[in-house]
């Protein structure tokens, strides 16, 4: 897994390229990532997952865990882009109750100026 | 560092203004000049007339007043609601200055009832003017903001008065009583220009409030008395303020009668009367200047609430003690004291009590207060002086009595309306955002989230596993309808139609004929059944041994032993096999293992999920397998974390287990940890301590400990901040957020604080401060301000309030030292 991050209109996005597995994790995990955004005071953070293949438990364990230290500090998360298998498996899990999911970047950057 | 006597060091001394807020601030203070200037001419002049007759006089005006006043009430309200500010000052004010000149031209010709027309007049006058100034103070500033500043306010009431003073006895004897009448329309009309400039100023930031326009909101009588009947707030602020009064009154009467007897001559009488408004105001401006502010920012308004009745009670309960001679003396004395606290604490105190209530309250509830109230409460004091004095024959000192009486009521009402005024802040301070960790836990069931996702990727992999854990997924009470459902269909047709986006099975189904399988209702129990076996047992140690000592390289077919073990019955073979697996160098096996360890919970397990709790891929698991063995692991957890030697990405790990175990043994822990002093666990100890706090809020904790953690987190922040300034001054970038410091840092302190004090207010004021309007960040100060002790609000506001960065820095390098000393003192 290959984590890029940029900054576009006061937004962190993190390109997130490959599978999100345990099997693949480095020592820098996403949420450690997204905890140093948090700390350098961010709040407006975008998971872009156009190129993200899969995802296991760890996967989803991480984030929900990015998100959870997002908004305990008030800032957004949001994904973007996800692909629609993985899209079904979020919705069946309720996990698109608490995470905000746009098919394009742009709508996700919208949203953040809507909230 | 003493403050220079310049006046921006006067009024360092008496407020904190701060950038942005001179101007208007200016202005008030002109205001409240220019109204009490030519009060305190007004005042003399009405006493000394009506002393013309005798004391007794003084309840039957005020009596005429209270009886009068409501119609008042009525026209100055309606005046309020349906004029712009700026016309109604200039209208108000204007009446004031034709009438002056008309009641000037009418005390030449010698009619003695006119004392008591005057009277009334000077009542509304002083009423309306000061009501006046009070609702502008209300229009431009919030809570705490008017709190930082009306020790400045007050400063230029104080110091008008001493002008006007000053004028009346210095020219009293020079021009005569009555004509002292001419010089107060010219100070009207500086009134009048400078409420003007004032709510010009205001219109700019458009915070004026235009009248509403249409039909007008009732006003008068009913519609005051409807308000404050309505809002237990405003009951004990009117009673409160209408003890004060009768009280007030009461003393007042003591003092004009003493004062009759002792200056029976009307101009002698008139100057005395003027050098003691003036030596009266100037002990006021003294103790404004050093004592106000002081009580206000560092004991709170419930302490500048308490101070004038308490005094006065020492003072009226001497009435008893003091020899004949001296009572002239002592009612100086005891006036004096009522008058000045009233002029400065008091009234700083009551009318910031106004300033967080609903609108409607602020502007008809305070004007029916401040006219109707007062007076009816002023004509209650004149008829109880009446039937003591008059009826009665009840001796001066012994009106004391009733005096004693009602200070008691005050008191009480007092301490009830300054802790009502909490609950007040409080409601206008909403939360903006929940916690993320409340809102996952009410949508999302994570274990069968995450089993989910196990089940979909073992498919991949193994259909034995995947036969596993679909087992697990099915034997869930709450699995989602519509994950049950796209798993136990029994169309082929259908299931590899609903299938087919999720598992791409292109139109096979997941696992042949085993759709029917688990559509059968004792599916689980004839699983269960089988695996409860002793052949079973035997035949399956077999072969997991089997694939442990020859399949190092299958990844999978360890999965899939690690799996199984958790289904069956613990036996030495079983946890001996366990065991090597929890061992082992997979993350995938690890998963399946520790989730098996987490099923039989056995002893021998712990030290290996311990272990991967430092494993960034594993961690979470081996955290939720440690929760699931409860208070069994407090032991080995607190030697875990107490141990230097291990290694710290476990460590900062094991809070958060021991936060999610909960309890009392628990959080013990988490304190000895912090009380332990090791900053690199700090931040995830006080995470744990929280979440466990708000999970269950009958634990107990160590205030001190709390208060000394608290001072230490501050002392980082106030670190943080000047080294993120050093940084910005030399031109490399940082970037703060939420008043000037990391949110994280802030964030931390309010975990700590929620510890000691409600967690919901710590919620409010710290998304307030980080989030809010104007309005909202400064009702979070007040809050705090109200709640907070005063060592830890000390240190603390420096760090949160909205200052200037190189204002915030000075002050944090002021208290840099003795926050460091406070942080380290233990009880």
């Amino acid at each position: 897994m290959n984590i890029r991050t940029r900054q576009r209109d006061g937004v962190v996005v993190f390109d997130v390229e490959g599978e999100i597995r345990r099997s693949e994790v480095s020592d820098t995990t996403l949420h450690q990532l997204v905890k140093n955004q948090l700390e350098s005071g961010r709040r407006k953070l975008l998971f872009n997952f156009a190129a993200v293949e899969f995802i296991d438990s760890f996967g989803v364990g991480e984030i929900l865990a990015s998100y959870i230290s997002t908004q305990n500090l008030g800032g957004r998360l949001k994904i973007a882009r996800i692909s629609r298998k993985l899209h079904v498996v979020f919705q069946v899990t309720m996990l698109t109750k608490v995470l905000e999911i746009y098919d394009s970047e742009d709508e996700a950057f919208q949203s953040f100026g809507r909230t | 560092m003493r403050r220079p006597l310049s006046f921006a060091g006067i009024m360092g001394r008496v407020g904190d203004l701060r950038p942005g807020e001179t101007r208007r601030t200016v202005l008030l203070f002109l205001l409240f000049f220019f109204i009490t200037f030519p009060a305190y001419i007004i005042k003399p002049v009405r006493e000394s007339f009506l002393l013309e007759f005798n004391p007794g006089r003084f309840p039957y005006a005020d009596l005429i007043t209270a009886a009068l006043i409501g119609f008042v009430v009525s026209l100055n309200a309606t005046l309020l609601q349906r004029l712009r500010r700026r016309r109604y000052v200039t209208a108000v004010f204007a009446f004031f200055m034709a009438s002056l000149l008309a009641f000037w031209f009418l005390f030449g010709r010698s009619w003695p009832p006119l004392a008591f027309v005057y009277w009334f007049w000077s009542d509304v006058f002083i009423a309306t003017s000061v009501s006046l100034f009070w609702i502008a103070v209300s229009d431009a500033y919030n809570p705490n903001q008017a709190k930082r500043l009306i020790g400045i306010f007050v400063l230029g009431g104080l110091l008008g008065g001493i002008a006007g003073s000053l004028l009346s006895l210095s020219l009293v004897q020079v021009i005569s009583t009555r004509n002292l009448l001419l010089i107060c329309p010219a100070l009207l009309a500086a009134t009048m220009v400078t409420a003007n400039l004032f709510y010009r100023d205001l219109e700019k930031g458009r915070e004026d409030r235009p009248p509403s326009g249409g039909v007008p909101a009732r006003v008068g009588y009913f519609e005051g008395f409807r308000l404050l009947r309505g809002s237990r707030y405003l009951l004990l602020l009117a009673g409160g303020i209408a003890c004060a009064m009768i009280v007030g009154k009461l003393i007042d009467y003591q003092f004009k009668t003493v004062s009759k007897f002792a200056f029976p001559e009307q101009d002698i009488r008139t100057s005395f009367l003027s050098t003691f408004n003036l030596g009266l105001l100037a002990v006021s401006a003294v103790f404004h200047l050093f004592m106000t502010g002081r009580v206000l920012r560092r004991s709170g308004i419930r302490t500048a609430l308490l101070v004038a009745p308490v005094i006065l009670i020492l003072g009226s309960a001497a009435a008893f003690l003091v020899p004949a001679g001296l009572t002239l003396a002592w009612a100086i004395v005891v006036r004096g004291a009522d008058k000045s606290l009233d002029n400065t604490l008091n009234q700083s105190a009551r009318e910031l009590l106004y300033i967080p209530a609903p609108a409607d309250a602020k502007y008809k509830a305070k004007m029916f207060i401040d006219m109707f109230v007062n007076k009816f409460a002023t004509g209650f004091a004149g008829l109880l002086f009446l039937l003591l004095y008059q009826v009665l024959g009840f001796d001066i000192k012994l009106v004391s009595l009733p005096v004693l009486a009602f200070l008691g009521a005050w008191i009480l009402l007092a301490d009830r309306a300054s802790r009502a005024y909490v609950g007040v802040v409080r409601k206008d301070l909403v939360r903006r955002w929940e916690d993320g960790e409340d809102i996952v836990a009410r949508h999302v069931d994570v274990d069968t989230t995450r089993l989910v996702f196990d089940t979909l990727q073992s498919r991949e992999r193994s259909a034995t596993l995947y036969a596993m854990n679909l087992y697990d997924l099915l034997r869930k009470e709450d699995l989602p309808p519509e994950v049950r459902n796209l798993l136990t269909a029994k169309s082929g047709e259908i299931q590899a139609r609903s299938m087919d986006a999720i598992l791409e099975t292109g139109g096979e189904t997941f696992a042949p004929g085993s759709e029917a399988v688990l559509a059968e209702d004792d599916f689980e129990a004839e699983i269960g059944e089988i695996m409860g076996l002793p052949s079973y047992r035997e035949v399956m140690e077999s072969h997991i041994a089997k694939v442990l000592a020859e399949s190092r390289e299958m990844e999978v077919s360890r999965m899939e032993a690690a799996k199984v073990l958790g289904f069956m019955a613990p036996t030495d073979q079983t946890i001996r096999d366990l065991t090597l697996l929890l061992q082992d160098s997979s993350p995938e096996v690890l998963n399946y293992a520790l989730d098996s360890a987490a099923r039989l919970k056995r002893k021998e397990f712990v030290p290996f999920i311990l272990r991967h709790l430092g494993h960034p891929a594993v961690s979470q698991i081996a955290a939720d397998a440690l929760v699931v063995y409860g208070t069994r692991v407090l032991g080995t957890l607190r030697d875990t974390l107490a141990d230097p030697r291990e290694s710290e990405r476990v460590r900062r790990a094991v809070p958060a287990v021991l936060g999610r175990i909960g309890g009392q043994g628990a959080a013990d822990i988490l304190q000895e940890s912090l009380a332990g002093g090791l900053p690199e666990l700090e931040e995830e100890t006080i995470a744990a301590l929280y979440r466990s706090r708000l999970d269950n809020p009958g634990i107990a904790l160590d205030e001190s400990l709390v208060k000394r953690i608290v001072l230490r987190q501050v002392g980082q922040g106030y670190r943080d901040f000047l080294d993120a300034l050093a940084l910005e001054e030399s031109g490399a970038a940082s970037d703060l957020s939420c008043a000037g410091t990391s949110g994280a840092e802030i964030k931390r302190i309010f975990d700590l604080l929620s510890l000691r004090y409600s967690p919901d207010d710590m919620a409010r004021a710290y998304q307030n401060l980080c989030q809010g309007t104007r309005k909202s960040v400064d009702y979070a100060l007040e809050l705090l301000d109200n709640v907070l002790d005063p060592e830890i609000k000390g240190f603390l506001f420096p760090l949160i309030e909205d200052l200037p960065p190189d204002e915030r820095a000075r002050r944090l390098r002021r208290l840099r030292r003795p926050l460091e000393a406070a942080a380290e003192r233990r009880p």
